[in-house]
């Protein structure tokens, strides 16, 4: 039935394609930007009342499975749009398990492309620049001075405070054992830990308990030219599960604005393991850590190695009342062969929160967290070692004005951090729920981004000079407003808008009072605006979609005539426009056809001697054939643009990956 | 490798096209063919409930006779359609044919080996547990189930469909639930719950 179908189909293409040489479609193939508008015409025309297809095998098969091989059956091929995300007063997208499965991505960066409310670059074959609501930092040595996301990793925060960013080339989750990643945009402030100016990324990875089995990837490409990986699940006792993995990559390298091979390829080896324990229904118990090295070429080549072990206990005392007591190690070693620097940095933190409902009405959260960082240099930084304290805590009051309807939620985080000393984050929020499928919401928050090593201890004379103890912390004063409608159980959509005031923003000056020839300040002030559309469409059994479009402009004042015009260009390098658009298809019930595209407007000009880059479009795709046991992948990266650059000069290029999955 | 690439790109460019007429094409005939909107979670839910008949034993004392029917009743709203009446189509449970039977309301409740029932509000789901008989396994996959003193829910949780059992409540409605389905499930035990 299935393949007679196909049979007609394929007569019937025939015939359309050859009466179409003459028409529309012909004229569209002739013209790149016309070929994505015609698959975003494709995914989008497709009528909504296509009804269900078989994507299960007939009840006389089933019936011959065991428990284990039923409770393996994913049921929801298309996810259900998910419901407490209606409740969420903030810019919050959600990028799940399936999402990055169904994706071509094969890094973390790679999957955060699915948040349309990020703007995500490739720097090179290594490195990203990811940022939210602009403030994506132009590009020094391997990475980029963007400083005002919080990173957290299963809670670990993996924001460096060399320079506030993060190095996205030692975050290799395991992409099947990620679980969910919650992207905000905006101020997170209160809630989270440093750095949280313009938005948070939360990774979470699926618990031990239901990464069961084995699971043995294999990929090959012209790119990622191997990616080999395992994973292995047991119940050790009746509350107690291990998982461990194993992974290893070598990814090729980009190439430069004139065609040469830019030589940046690189490779890495992780490892790991996840331990939970359910002591009793109100308890559980989860450690885990990882441990990695890998090396880089261009463009400095550097070696890098890193483990980290965090350890989380629960305690639920009700089901208003719960706490939370975290600690991890971590430790990041990095040498860039060519200026000699070696950074080791060790960075230890206890942290404890605490929720209960203090009355009907109102619901208090409220925590504490302490974090040393032991930071060692070989040079460029004076002094070389530095260890950095930081303590926080927060205490936040949902106040439930009209039971399901209004909620008001107030709170403030103070900080001391050794750069800045004393900072304090208070937001307020409301949301007001007119019906349980419209969610209206404002905030007003302030956040700031404190210092780090790279504005306070920078020492390279003759040219550069920090303004060393009285660098200020950056600061944001952010005003949102959002709307989310959930239509029925299928369609979700959410638009959030912002005006945010920065001041203090890190600038470059001319010294007045040489030796050096320029010094940091916090002589910048800036406005930015825009607007966050996102939605997801269930369209039926076997079709999804979710993407977004992303608004931002911005305008940079200088608050003192030694600014360096190239100061704001240093701090943010952000396309206006951007578009996400992800479909995910089940063709039959084993194959899959799954489209991720993406439009990327123009960033203005980057630093001497590197051009702007453009605006450019390309769309990933996936063709799987999979079974319980079994998937068969042929993947495409930026199938419509070749060698394109994306931020740095490095051209990303297209490319082709096939990928064999095995459990049991 | 990267200058094959090259060659291969425009037509994969011209397949893409292709491959979207194909897919206009596709949606054309899937409206022909339509078929019955029962979601999949559903469907091996009932092979679920069927799979209960043969890990779940039941004293001879709940039938009426040697071959009188085993009752699968459904309490509330059908979330199964016919997908049930597929899954148990010539099946019998030792001597004893299976049956679906449909009940709208309380009321019409009838002895049933197996009910399910449907129904997210526990305050409905705890009034309809107080008054069912003994030889009942009670099946449900509402949130409060367990604690209203059901026998087995179905959790769906990250698109997967997990079991839990309280041994305790099958062994007062006089049920022998395999060691089989045990080991596959989750235990749920009344005291050592978050009040």
């Amino acid at each position: 039935m299935q393949n007679d179908q196909l049979l007609i189909l394929r007569r019937r293409y025939h015939k359309l394609c050859n009466c179409t040489r003459l028409g529309f479609l012909y004229y569209t193939m002739k013209r790149k930007k016309s070929v994505i508008l015609f698959s975003f015409v494709c995914l989008f025309v497709a009528p909504v009342w296509i009804s269900a297809q078989t994507t299960l095998p007939a009840a006389s098969e089933l019936k011959k499975l065991s428990f284990e091989e039923l409770m393996n059956i994913e049921v929801t091929s298309v996810s259900k749009v998910p419901e407490r995300l209606t409740e969420v007063a903030s810019a919050i997208q959600v990028i799940t398990n399936d999402d990055i499965k169904r994706s071509s991505s094969n890094t973390l960066g790679g999957a955060l492309r699915l948040a349309s409310n990020l703007q995500v670059a490739k720097t090179n074959s290594h490195d990203w620049a990811i940022s939210s609501r602009g403030f994506n930092g132009a590009t020094l040595r391997n990475n980029t001075l963007s400083n005002k996301l919080l990173v957290m990793i299963d809670g670990r925060s993996v924001y460096t405070p060399l320079f506030g960013g993060v190095f996205w080339d030692v975050q290799n989750v395991l992409l099947e054992d990620i679980d969910r990643i919650e992207v905000v945009s905006g101020p997170g402030g209160t809630l989270w830990g440093a750095n949280a100016v313009n938005g948070v990324i939360n990774v979470m990875t699926k618990s031990a308990k239901e990464t069961q089995g084995m699971l043995v990837t294999a990929s090959t490409g012209t790119f990622l030219q191997d990616h080999l990986a395992a994973r292995f699940g047991t119940r050790i006792d009746s509350n107690l599960y291990l998982r461990v993995y194993g992974q290893h990559f070598d990814q090729g390298s980009t190439k430069l604005a004139n065609g040469t091979d830019a030589r940046d390829n690189w490779g890495l080896t992780q490892g790991g393991f996840r331990l939970d324990y359910y002591p009793s229904a109100k308890n559980s118990l989860s450690i885990h850590g990882d441990a990695y090295g890998g090396s880089e070429e261009t463009p400095i080549g550097s070696k890098q190695s890193g483990q980290n072990l965090v350890g989380r206990w629960v305690h639920t005392y009700s089901e208003t009342s719960e706490l939370v007591v975290q600690a991890y190690f971590d430790r990041t070693w990095k040498y860039l062969l060519a200026s000699d620097l070696r950074e080791l940095l060790n960075t230890y933190d206890i942290d404890a929160q605490h929720r209960f409902a203090l009355n009907k009405s109102n619901s208090i959260l409220w925590g504490i967290g302490y974090r040393y960082m032991d930071d060692h240099t070989s040079n460029t930084f004076l002094p070389a070692n530095r260890g950095l304290n930081l303590v926080n805590t927060f205490i936040q009051d949902q106040i439930n004005l009209i039971p399901h309807e209004l909620d008001l939620t107030v709170g403030t985080k103070f900080l001391y951090n050794t750069y800045s000393g004393f900072e304090i984050q208070p937001s307020a929020r409301i949301a007001w729920m007119p019906t349980p499928r419209h969610t209206l919401w404002g905030a007003v928050s302030r956040a700031v981004r404190t210092p780090s090593r790279f504005e306070t201890d920078i020492f390279s004379p003759p040219t550069l000079s920090t303004p060393g103890g009285i660098f200020k912390a950056e600061t944001v004063v952010s005003y949102e407003v959002g709307y989310r409608v959930r239509a029925g159980e299928r369609v979700s959509l959410s638009l959030a808008a912002f005006y945010n005031f920065y001041d203090d923003l890190r600038s470059f000056n001319n010294n007045p009072t040489p030796p050096t020839t320029f010094i940091f300040a916090n002589d910048q002030e800036a406005n930015t605006w825009g607007f966050e559309i996102s939605g997801n469409a269930v369209v039926n059994d076997w079709w999804r979609l979710r993407g977004g479009y992303t608004y931002l402009d911005k305008k940079f004042t200088s608050k003192s005539p030694n600014v360096l015009p190239a100061s704001a260009l240093i701090e943010a390098l952000d396309p206006k426009h951007q578009v996400m658009i992800q479909s995910v298809m089940n063709l039959t019930r084993n194959l899959q056809w799954d489209v991720a595209a993406r439009h990327v407007g123009d960033i203005q000009s980057t630093l001497v001697g590197t051009a702007a880059v453009g605006a450019y479009t390309t769309f990933d795709m996936r063709l799987a054939w999979e079974s319980p046991k079994f998937t068969f992948a042929v993947q495409g990266q930026n199938l419509a643009a070749s060698d394109h650059a994306e931020f740095s000069s490095q051209q990303i290029p297209r490319s082709v990956l096939a990928k064999i999955s095995f459990r049991f | 490798m990267r200058e094959e690439i090259r060659y291969i790109a425009p037509l994969f460019r011209k397949c893409f096209i292709q491959t979207g007429v194909v897919l206009v094409c596709l949606f054309g005939m899937q409206s022909l063919h339509a078929q019955t909107n029962v979601s999949k979670e559903y469907r091996i839910k009932a092979v679920f409930l069927f799979n209960f008949t043969q890990f779940v034993e039941w004293p001879s004392a709940a039938f009426s006779g040697p071959t009188s029917p085993f009752v699968i009743g459904i309490l509330g709203d059908d979330p199964f359609g016919n997908s049930i009446d597929e899954t148990i189509q010539n099946e019998k449970v030792g001597s004893h044919p299976l049956v679906v039977q449909r009940y709208k309301d309380l009321r019409d409740l009838k002895n049933c080996h197996i009910l399910f029932l449907n129904g997210s509000d526990p305050e409905k789901v705890r009034e309809n547990l107080l008054v069912i008989n003994h030889y009942t396994l009670t099946v449900s996959d509402a949130d409060n189930f367990m604690k209203s003193g059901g026998i087995i829910r179905l959790i769906t949780e990250n698109n997967r469909i997990r079991i839990q059992v309280n041994p305790e409540a099958a062994r007062t409605a006089e049920l022998f639930i395999s060691s089989k389905l045990l080991r596959v499930s989750e235990i749920f035990d009344p005291k050592n719950q978050p009040k």
